[in-house]
């Protein structure tokens, strides 16, 4: 067991690869393709077993769990350094999770070169799981790219008719961002080895001379390294105006491309900016926050109405992951323990009901190879589990209280109301506005979703084409299952989740605070309320 | 700290019966099974509620402690606490007792209407569900917990509106409902927001739990603003009271159908008729009426908010009626009805008279459920006719439901002894002797919202018996064509065939006594259900002092201590005067209310005069067509705002402006790559080594210049 524990991190980062070398030895060797499916889901699970002994972990006296550092490539000074806290546990956890229902939502669908497709989605799994430990800079730097191979193939090949021109915009995109932070990667290695006489690429490192005074920016150079690691970062999530690979990357990726890209890819944005860029430039943080703030708002709006008028389901769906991850960013930049909390929360939430949408229209697109909501209507009476089950994402997305997507919604915008990060005079009350702007995203989920809801599912069954349809199977049961059963016990009983992340997040916040001279929001209200 | 475990029964017994009607009922399809576990568990809640508003603890109506029971916490982050806790005061007390009571009823009925639908077990089992989140939102302890009933409800009315789900109507009223109310949301929203940035707590109430003590949020309220804000506009977006104020009257306004969110609750009708009772009638909606009632702390200390929750309320009082006189829906008439009636309460509540709003709260849900039930009898009878033209003469074939609806009628006309005659005659007066009553002391323009209340009050008796007349009275038109069409004007329901053409030999029936007594009960509640509530004006007469004493408001009695005593000069004028009973004050009273007894009789004279023999009457084109209110939102709000998400950021600046850069930028490989596709196999992997390739030369260039730069 000790052997396990001590190496945890490694054995995630590692398992799903030797399980794509599996797969490829036993395709290569066998020449049979049935098994291949079952190996991957064997190696999935495995990773997802294992990885719940991270809940397990008690935090060093960093803060991190199961760290591991080992000198990696000495000339250049880089460490493979790996460890999870309480920012990076429930997103490996949740990549984990999602695996195997990935690999379950595409049981049939994948009849191109079968191999591939499952070495693709283990490597995948592999290059996310080392981005959310990896806490060396050029390491992380290595798994980030690496994730974006594997999903350029994955659309590339088995993603639909437009599939080139979506994997070129996705690879522009991703490709200049990564770029930008490369950049700043090396010169953070640079100014350090300037600063201390030691170049470094440690995270942990450079935190601590930024906090010894050791190293320190220069007035532009902050807020230019801010802002490299910042777009990188900002075209995954994607913010606006970065967001437009997000619709036709998610239309032709495949159902298992969909849900991975996401549940899980699109947290690589958020998480950069809340690991790298919040606790190194905390003071670019705070200067470009209403920047930030503002594109978050636009994309919230913007998304929804833009959802609004798609004809396309997969395409409605991947515009409101553009408004959802408004929220995140949103509640990001607030600064405040509640925002913070409510974006790291609204993460997973986001991660569960998004993906649930995509697998569920995964499940029509098999049956009917369209995904074109005129095609449909009235559909409950032919599929009224489906009905429910869609019903129920649905009203998950929309953010209904006592499903996940309440709680963090609801924190988030708790935390843009009080936040402090956007009194540039004393007069206004920006974070009011701020806020009431992004609570109309609410009003406008609750349109686009049910309004695609009615145009799907009620009415008379008009289009003959449907009549024929059956209902959902096991398997297809089995995959919503779990993610239903986690919309409500996130709602409900959110309080294991917040409380082990609370400390690491309220530890960046207050690193970004503190320098502002501002106080922590919380004392200062109990102090009032007493 | 009074605790009482108990209380979670009554929230969770209808969650319990949902999930039992769901999952078992489902698989059984037996309606008596079904039936029995939906009505069998509102009967547990019902009396537990009982049990714990009158015996236990000394009953919760009666003691000046609220009745609490801690659940669990379910979000406490950095201060921000929100508790699944329930608290029972003499106000929810009061508003669980005739919810799960008139529930109760209507679920009974609905074992009779919905009798042979395919989706009976699935029914109850929203409707259940509906009383879960109902009972959530009444008993909550906290703003947020109480959102989430508030949510829930709404879900639940969207799950029920859309039953019918292979219409058409019914899908689009439901997405309306829903979209309406979440309107309303971001006001309560933002207003729980701003009610915690200024107070530190959203509880309700103070308590301890674990340890912790958490305060009131109108104990801090009271301890700490001891004078009201400005009657200004300004106070709207001052960030004060008023502002938290107008923000949870605009969920209000969502929720409970008032001007400008109202066009959904009209259309709501499209659900089964003991829904339009239940929920559209008698609970759901009354839950802005609670909401502004429970904040009274809040709204006493901000005038503004007060004077426009009154115009409001007004306003669209006057509005609906005028609709309500020319629809010819049996179930429409209803509706706007209570869209009217709606806007009494806010006006009640609006004018400081907080436990006359509730009053009218518990009267119209006997009343409306009956008439609402009344109708669902005749609808039932008619064969899901709903076309009063197709009606009349249903006296002869109805007469249980003839005679009940007619309590009915005369309680909402307003006819003294009947429920409905002291709630309204109560708001009516409180408008009238505004300055003397209102909190804030000066409340302009309270003589024109009287005027436009007995306006109201007389089209009310006008409409209500116009709708008696179409439907019981007359000759029988069952089988007369609709002038000018032969449709029917609802087309969703086309595919029900029967719903066209009667058969000859139709008869309409009375209905089973499931529905029945049902009717009889709410009937009789309707009927004695005000005394309860006497205005001391009238009380107090030699004639009915004699009969029930003098101080016969016990309504009024038991939920005074639920009003906030704010320590504003004008506000304590305010309670003097009400308690002072000086005799002109009483005169006053009396006077008016013989006034508003002349008028509902001469409203219903009206309506005998101008329907009894031409009950078809052609009424104003404009008001059968709701003043065109729905027009009005799709051309100028629902449209453009397609117009513009489709034109202007999708196809515009998506698709044009970000996607023609980057196809720019991306051009050079994309044309470097396109002549390759021909060639089918291994493309792909040439494609992306072409990419990588540059890709790789693009980044040595940014590594060189990056670390030019920083050496």
């Amino acid at each position: 067991m000790d052997l396990i524990s001590e190496n945890l991190l490694t054995i995630l980062i590692l398992l799903p690869a030797f399980g794509g070398l599996a797969v490829l030895g036993h395709s290569l060797y066998w020449k049979d393709d049935g098994h291949l499916k079952w190996i991957t889901l064997g190696f999935t699970v495995a990773a997802f077993l294992i990885s719940l002994l991270l809940l397990s972990g008690t935090p060093g006296s960093n803060g991190y769990m199961f760290e591991k550092n080992i000198p990696w490539i000495q000339a250049i000074g880089t460490n493979y350094h790996v460890g999870v806290d309480g920012l990076s546990l429930w997103l490996v956890l949740l990549t984990t999770f999602i695996m195997p229902i990935a690999v379950l939502s595409s049981w049939h669908a994948v009849e191109k070169r079968p191999a591939a497709f499952y070495v693709f989605l283990l490597l995948l799994q592999s290059a996310m799981i080392g981005v959310f430990v990896s806490l060396d800079l050029l390491v992380f730097y290595l798994f980030f790219e690496a994730s974006l191979v594997p999903m350029f193939f994955l659309i590339g090949i088995w993603g639909g008719e437009n599939r080139i021109y979506a994997t070129v915009k996705f690879f522009i995109f991703t490709a200049f961002g990564s770029l930008l932070m490369l950049v700043a990667i090396i010169a953070l290695y640079y100014l350090h080895l300037q600063a201390t006489g030691t170049g470094t690429f440690d995270l942990l490192t450079l935190l601590a001379s930024l906090e010894s005074g050791k190293l320190a920016f220069a007035a532009p150079v902050g807020t230019l390294l801010f802002l490299a690691f910042a777009i990188s970062f900002a075209i995954k999530v994607p913010v606006f105006p970065f967001h437009t690979w997000l619709p036709d990357a998610h239309t032709e990726a495949p159902t298992a491309g969909s849900v991975i890209l996401a549940a899980v890819l699109l947290k690589m944005g958020t998480y950069g900016l809340m690991r790298f860029n919040f606790p190194l430039f905390p003071e670019a943080s705070r200067e470009l926050a209403p920047i930030f703030i503002v594109l978050a708002i636009i994309g919230i709006i913007y998304g929804a109405l833009v959802a609004m008028v798609q004809p396309d389901m997969k395409r409605l769906v991947a515009y409101s992951s553009v408004a959802h991850m408004g929220f995140v960013v949103l509640g990001m930049f607030s600064f405040t323990e509640w925002g913070m909390q409510g974006a790291l929360y609204q993460m997973l939430n986001h991660g569960i009901s998004t993906g649930a949408l995509f697998l569920l229209v995964g499940f029509i697109y098999e049956r009917r190879h369209t995904r074109a909501i005129t095609e449909y209507g009235g559909i409950s009476s032919v599929m009224p589990l489906y009905a429910t089950f869609f019903v129920f994402t649905t009203m998950s997305s929309i953010g209904l209280p006592f499903l996940n997507g309440f709680v963090g919604e609801f924190l988030i915008m708790v935390g843009m109301w009080k936040s402090t990060i956007l009194s540039i005079t004393d007069s206004a009350n920006w974070n009011y506005i701020a806020t009431m702007f992004a609570g109309t995203g609410v009003i406008f989920a609750a349109v686009y979703l049910l309004w695609m809801v009615q145009r799907i599912f009620f009415g008379k069954l008009t289009n003959e084409k449907n009549r024929g349809l059956k209902d959902l199977t096991y398997r297809e049961i089995g995959l919503m299952v779990p993610l239903l059963f986690l919309m409500v016990y996130m709602g409900v009983y959110p309080k294991p989740f917040l409380e082990r992340s609370r400390d690491t997040v309220v530890a960046i916040q207050e690193r970004v605070m503190r320098q502002a001279g501002g106080t922590v929001d919380h004392d200062e209200h109990t102090a009032k309320a007493e | 700290m009074i605790e009482n475990n108990l209380l979670a029964i009554i929230i969770f017994a209808p969650l319990v019966g949902a999930v039992i009607n769901w999952l078992v009922g489902g698989r059984l399809r037996n309606e008596m099974f079904s039936g029995v576990v939906a009505c069998g568990s509102i009967a547990i809640s019902c009396i537990v509620a009982f049990y714990i508003a009158f015996v236990a603890d000394g009953g919760a109506l009666f003691i000046d402690k609220p009745v609490l029971s801690h659940i669990w916490t379910w979000i406490d982050v950095g201060g921000f606490r929100a508790d699944f806790a329930l608290g029972m005061d003499r106000l929810s007390g009061i508003y669980v007792c005739f919810i799960t009571f008139v529930g109760l009823f209507i679920h009974i009925f609905a074992t009779g209407y919905m009798h042979g639908d395919s989706g009976f077990y699935r029914f109850f089992s929203y409707l259940n569900l509906f009383m879960f989140a109902m009972l959530v939102l009444v008993l909550a302890d906290n703003y947020l917990l109480m959102f989430v009933g508030w949510e829930g409800v709404g879900l639940c009315s969207y799950l029920l509106i859309g039953y019918y789900t292979n219409q058409d109507e019914p899908r689009r009223a439901a997405k309306k409902a829903f979209v309406m109310n979440r309107i309303g949301d971001w006001g309560v929203l933002m207003g729980i927001f701003l009610i915690f940035t200024l107070t530190g707590s959203i509880s309700f109430y103070d308590k301890s739990v674990d340890g912790v003590q958490v305060h009131s949020v109108f104990t801090w309220v009271l301890e700490n603003i001891s004078v009201a804000e400005p009657f200004t506009w300004g106070a709207i977006i001052g960030g004060g009271l008023t502002s938290i104020g107008v923000l949870l009257f605009i969920g209000a306004t969502g929720k409970s159908a008032q001007i400008p969110l109202l066009t959904w609750l009209p259309d709501a009708m499209a659900g089964p008729t003991p829904v339009s009772a239940l929920i559209h009638a008698a609970t759901m909606v009354t839950a802005g009426v609670y909401l502004v009632v429970r904040s009274n702390a809040i709204y006493q200390l901000s005038p503004t908010a007060m004077w426009i929750i009154a115009v409001i309320g007004a306003a669209t009082a006057i509005f609906a009626a005028t609709i309500a006189i020319a629809q010819n829906d049996i179930k429409k008439v209803l509706a706007y009805s209570t869209v009217s009636q709606l806007g009494f309460m806010f006006l009640a509540a609006g004018v400081g008279a907080f436990v006359v709003a509730i009053f009218h709260v518990m009267t119209h849900a006997f009343f409306k459920a009956l008439l609402f039930l009344g109708s669902g009898s005749v609808i039932h009878g008619m064969h899901h006719e709903q076309d009063m033209r197709k009606m009349g003469n249903l006296k002869k074939y109805m007469p249980i439901t003839f005679i009940t609806m007619a309590t009915g009628w005369l309680a909402i006309a307003g006819i003294p002894i009947f429920s409905g005659f002291f709630s309204k005659d109560e708001i009516l007066y409180k408008t009238f002797a505004a300055d003397k009553y209102f909190q804030g002391g000066y409340f302009p323009g309270n003589e024109v919202l009287w005027v436009v209340a007995v306006i109201t009050a007389i089209l009310t008796a006008i409409y209500m018996t116009r709708m008696m007349i179409m439907t019981f009275w007359g000759k029988e038109r069952f089988h007369d064509p609709l002038p000018g069409e032969e449709h029917h004007d609802d087309d969703g329901h086309d595919d029900d065939d029967h719903h066209h053409a009667l058969p000859h030999d139709f008869k309409p029936h009375e209905s089973p006594w499931v529905m029945t007594v049902p009717l009889i009960v709410l009937a009789f509640l309707s009927t004695v259900g005000g005394l309860i509530g006497i205005p001391y004006a009238m009380s107090s007469l030699p004639v009915v002092s004699s009969i029930v004493g003098k101080e016969a408001n016990h309504f009024e009695h038991i939920l005074e201590p639920v009003i906030a005593e704010v320590e504003t000069p004008t506000a304590i004028k305010a309670r003097e005067n009400a308690a002072s009973h000086s005799p002109e004050a009483v005169s006053t009273e009396r006077w008016l209310a013989l006034l508003s007894t002349v008028l509902a009789v001469v409203g219903i004279g009206i309506g005998f005069a101008l329907f009894r023999n031409s009950p078809l009457r052609q009424m104003p084109k404009i008001l059968e067509e709701k003043w065109r209110l729905d027009e009005l939102y799709n051309g100028w709000i629902v449209d453009p705002l397609t117009r513009l998400s489709t034109n202007t950021l999708w196809k515009g600046f998506d698709v044009g402006f970000i996607d023609g850069i980057v196809n720019g930028i991306g051009g050079s490989i994309t044309e470097a790559s396109s002549y390759m596709r021909g060639i089918q196999t291994g493309f792909i992997r040439s494609y992306a080594a072409m990419i990588i390739l540059g890709a790789l030369c693009v980044l040595g260039y940014f590594v060189y210049y990056g670390i030019r730069l920083i050496g």
